[in-house]
């Protein structure tokens, strides 16, 4: 029957990944719009951040056949 | 009829397939960006077909069976042949064009195993059926899918709203290119290795490859372009639907449904509970538009989603089955299988044309919806 244990880790895996990737790209993007001080290096800092979840997200779409062609 | 020739009609079918499979799913990636006009429709198309195309390429995990252990299978192998994967591919194709016509964002999956489900009742029996799977990897799921995207979906919608200023809200259409690319694909990995796994198994059911081999190079490279054609062919009535039929998006939205639709397809992918990449960007939309102050959801359109996902399979499988039965006549059968076959795509493509829906007129409203007006609002101390 159903695995409810793998449901409630996709839930709260989900839950995490997606809410903080918005929360991050919210805050640069107010960060961005004062734009003066320190809060453009912070925002410039989120997006990377951002960028870093998408090479994430990258890895875990593309990782399995990359190791193949590594040999690993 | 010849092996060699039976053959053929399957793979012809399974990359016709696998061209509906592409168009239908479109909409997943590209629905919400194209709504707020992050990306240019032809862009937003052409973008996911090229994804699509490497995606089918990446993919190395093998579909060992055409139907992840939803039919039966004996010792030698999977009990349908190719005269049955023919009979279930019509089925799974039919009702594929039917719900692009109606414009509803159905699981090509589900078509897929409606179909093959129904042309195994008839050829094999009842017993054939896996149905602690159909439950557990199908059924559930489907009720699963949408929850956990649309609730990940209203709080990241919330999130965005509560941080950002109106004014900053428009930068959210640069991280939508980002976050529908990876939903695009994901796709390509995943869905072109189900035609990959039909053609294979047709292939060794036939003798022409041996058992327990994976695809071939060429029918990789064939359902790759097969699944990238018909995602540039753009499933533009789907579109429509998902992007301005259940909720007016706009951009901070679009933004919160992708991060949630991305999250949820690679959690459920790598975490060991497969939900349809369908039935999560739905549920997506759904969420953002419960999550925006001001915003409604057009519960009726999401009723007609509901009531489509609900009878996929069951009418994919009715015609699957109709399909079967002709086939098991012989020869005779099966040409008449496909004639009817080639009528019923040509038919429903005519009928489209009376209504062309494509990236022209995408955001005009759909015929029947009703466009309220604002109330003006009444001053105070005015007579």
């Amino acid at each position: 029957m159903i695995d409810w244990m793998a449901f409630l880790t996709v839930v709260v895996a989900s839950l995490i990944s997606a809410c903080l990737v918005v929360t991050l790209f919210s805050v640069a993007l107010r960060l961005g719009d004062a734009g003066t001080g320190w809060r453009r290096p912070v925002s410039a800092l989120m997006f990377a951040l951002c960028g870093i979840a998408v090479l994430v997200g990258l890895y875990l779409i593309v990782g399995d056949h990359l190791r193949e062609l590594v040999g690993l | 009829m010849d092996p060699l020739i039976l053959v053929a009609l399957v793979i012809a079918l399974a990359l016709f397939f696998d061209f509906t499979n592409g168009f239908h799913d479109t909409a997943n990636a590209m629905a919400t960006p194209i709504a707020t006009g992050a990306i240019r429709p032809k862009v937003a198309v052409a973008l996911a077909a090229v994804l699509n195309l490497i995606g089918a390429f990446l993919s190395t995990e093998v579909a060992k069976t055409i139907s992840g252990g939803l039919i039966n299978e004996g010792d030698d192998g999977v009990q349908i042949g190719p005269a049955l994967i023919l009979a279930g591919l019509i089925g799974a194709i039919v009702w594929n064009l039917v719900t692009w016509l109606l414009g509803l964002p159905s699981s090509s999956s589900h078509a897929l195993f409606g179909g093959l489900i129904g042309a195994a009742v008839v050829g094999a029996g009842f017993g054939v059926i896996n149905g602690g799977v159909l439950v557990s990897k199908i059924l559930l799921p489907a009720v699963l899918a949408p929850v956990t995207a649309g609730l990940v979906s209203y709080l990241a919608t919330k999130i965005a709203y509560a941080v950002t200023r109106k004014r900053e809200r428009d930068g959210f259409k640069r991280g939508q290119v980002f976050t529908a690319s990876l939903v695009s694909l994901a796709h390509g990995t995943n869905d072109a290795q189900k035609t990959m796994g039909v053609i294979t198994l047709a292939l060794i059911a036939a003798g022409f490859q041996t058992g327990g081999a994976g695809p071939e190079l060429w029918v990789i490279a064939a359902c790759a372009i097969a699944i990238a054609a018909g995602t540039y062919s753009g499933g533009w009535r789907i579109i429509r639907t998902m992007g301005k039929g259940i909720t007016e998006v706009e951009p901070a939205q679009g933004f919160s449904a992708e991060a949630a639709t991305t999250a949820t397809i690679l959690a459920s992918t790598h975490l060991g509970f497969a939900l349809s990449t369908t039935q999560v960007a739905s549920g997506s939309v759904i969420g953002t538009g419960l999550g925006r102050k001001g915003a409604s959801v057009r519960w009726r359109t999401a009723g007609r989603i509901a009531l489509g996902w609900l009878i996929t399979i069951p009418a994919a499988g009715m015609v699957g089955a109709a399909a079967a039965v002709l086939v098991g006549i012989g020869t005779g059968g099966i040409i008449a299988a496909v004639v009817l076959a080639v009528a019923a795509i040509v038919g429903i493509f005519l009928w489209s044309r009376r209504t062309k829906v494509d990236h022209r007129n995408l955001h005009k409203p759909e015929p029947g919806v009703f466009v309220r007006p604002k109330k003006k609002k009444k001053r105070k101390g005015r007579r």
